[in-house]
């Protein structure tokens, strides 16, 4: 058997436990390495900056708890980001497993960093099903499909909900989502009402979502973690997505050298077959 | 700082090696979690369902409010699972053509006003080049990039004529086009599958082995 055929017959439990090492190595050992920033992300932070201060933003947490990796950490910047400019947060979920919980456990830990107080500079109105309904029925009147928040108080005894009627309202959304519903957002709200936004998407839909920044119709993107360490990096906060790059750096670089070793495997099997032939 | 108590964590962490597990091999400890993981999102799902439609949107304004009227949505809605039975299955097509009816209305009217108008404009313009060149000879070349991938990647999407000759070429054009495209999205998937392991292993490393020493 050549060192080829021995690397084509090599049982992929091997290429599991490098890959756990290149990922588990860097978080004992960080590297630092540098995120540049991208031009969509810097267009997002710009968006996000430019609006005035105490300005009324809704945040989605359009995502399952599968995808937190990535979506977390927007969100977590997202949150940074407004409640430094005093931005008044109404966040949702068209999610049904995890959406909910998260926001509430996001949103409550980061507006007590920020000392900001429940009902007045942000509420967390919480799931309802279907997506499609939901965006189209807050165009109209948002206490018509959310008439309580997450945890049953009506909208009426929420300060920030009583100058919060439907999307004429609200200045800005921040959505952050692993599926569909982004889709949605720019072409069921962004087009027929018109309110600006961004998105921070999994890697996944991204090269999808792109098409809606060079229209326009986005005001800025995060693809996936490495999205999500840009703009942390542009907010001064080093978190998660930064301090897993290091990690998402040295696999893809494993994994180059996996393809070319692999694809080098393939053709010097096949040549050695043909001069055995020969 | 983990917001999560220890017995959280602990639970956690077991979850996740045992998922973790699977990639060794198949094997008992994976198959409970697997179980688990299906009914608890059964549970929840039907609990939320429960609570966030049935009590909140119909039960809760019916009795309040004295909504009447959402009895007939409801009414629509229990007529779906007529489908179970065979002999008054037939009556399931009249909230199918609701649901077909609504749908149909939202969603040619937000693909065409959001996704196709918009991309065909902005397809036609001039491209902005990353990084904010204002270049003219640069901005023609990208614009001219994508009018010509757009238009051949289409004509490879169209059957009714063979491709050959000139029909054929450009479809080649667009066949590359559709490459690099199956390209970036492959780049993207993988960066995704990764991120959703480092954000496992960051767990494990920062917040459960984290914890023994905090």
């Amino acid at each position: 058997m050549t060192v080829w055929e021995r690397i084509a017959a090599m049982d992929r439990r091997w290429i599991y436990l490098m890959c756990g090492i290149a990922v588990l190595v860097p978080f004992i050992i960080p590297v630092s390495l540098p995120v540049y920033t991208t031009p969509e992300v810097q267009q997002l932070y710009d968006a996000v900056n430019s609006l005035p201060d105490s300005s009324i933003v809704m945040l989605t947490y359009d995502y399952y708890p599968s995808t937190v990796a990535e979506t977390e950490p927007m969100s977590r910047a997202a949150l940074h980001h407004l409640f430094s400019k005093n931005c008044k947060v109404v966040t949702l979920s068209n999610i049904p497993l995890g959406g909910p919980t998260i926001a509430e456990r996001v949103t409550r830990e980061l507006a007590a960093e920020y000392g900001k107080v429940y009902g007045v500079d942000y509420v967390n109105l919480g799931y309802k099903a279907n997506y499609v309904a939901v965006m189209k029925g807050l165009g109209t009147a948002i206490s018509g499909i959310f008439p309580t928040d997450n945890t049953g108080t009506p909208l009426t005894q929420l300060p920030l909900m009583q100058s919060v009627r439907n999307y004429e309202d609200i200045a800005f959304i921040f959505v952050v989502a692993d599926n569909a519903t982004a889709d949605y957002w720019v072409s069921i709200v962004n087009a027929q009402y018109g309110v600006p936004m961004c998105c921070g998407a999994t890697a996944v839909m991204a090269p999808k979502l792109y098409a809606f920044v060079g229209s326009g119709q986005l005001q800025g993107l995060l693809g996936g973690m490495k999205g999500a360490a840009e703009y942390e990096q542009l907010l001064g906060r080093k978190d998660r997505a930064v301090r897993g790059m290091d990690a998402q750096s040295l696999i893809h670089l494993l994994i180059i050298v996996l393809v070319a070793i692999g694809n080098l495997g393939y053709f010097m099997g096949r040549r050695a077959k043909r001069g055995e032939r020969a | 700082m983990s917001t999560f108590s220890p017995f959280e964590l602990w639970i956690m962490a077991f979850v996740t090696l045992a998922i973790f597990s699977f990639l060794y091999r198949d094997n008992p400890v994976y198959r409970l979690v697997e179980s688990i993981f299906a009914g608890l999102s059964a549970g929840y799902y039907f609990g939320l369902m429960w609570d966030t439609v049935l009590m909140q949107q119909v039960v809760y304004p019916i009795r309040t409010d004295g909504a009447w009227y959402l009895l007939i949505p409801t009414a629509l809605g229990v007529l779906l699972f007529s489908r179970l039975t065979r002999s008054y299955s037939y009556l399931s097509r009249v909230p199918l053509a609701f649901v077909i009816g609504s749908t149909s209305g939202v969603f040619i009217t937000s693909r065409l006003q959001g996704l196709v108008l918009p991309q065909i404009r902005t397809t036609f313009m001039p491209q902005n080049i990353p990084g904010g060149s204002t270049d003219p000879g640069m901005i023609v070349v990208l614009s001219a990039i994508v009018v010509i991938g757009v238009i051949a990647t289409l004509i490879y999407f169209y059957f009714s004529h063979e491709h050959k000759g000139a029909l054929g070429v450009t479809a080649k054009v667009g066949i590359w086009f559709i490459m690099i495209s199956f390209g970036a999205h492959f780049g993207y998937t993988v960066m995704g599958r990764v991120s959703l392991l480092i954000g496992r292993v960051q767990f494990l490393v920062e917040s459960w082995i984290g914890s023994f020493t905090s």
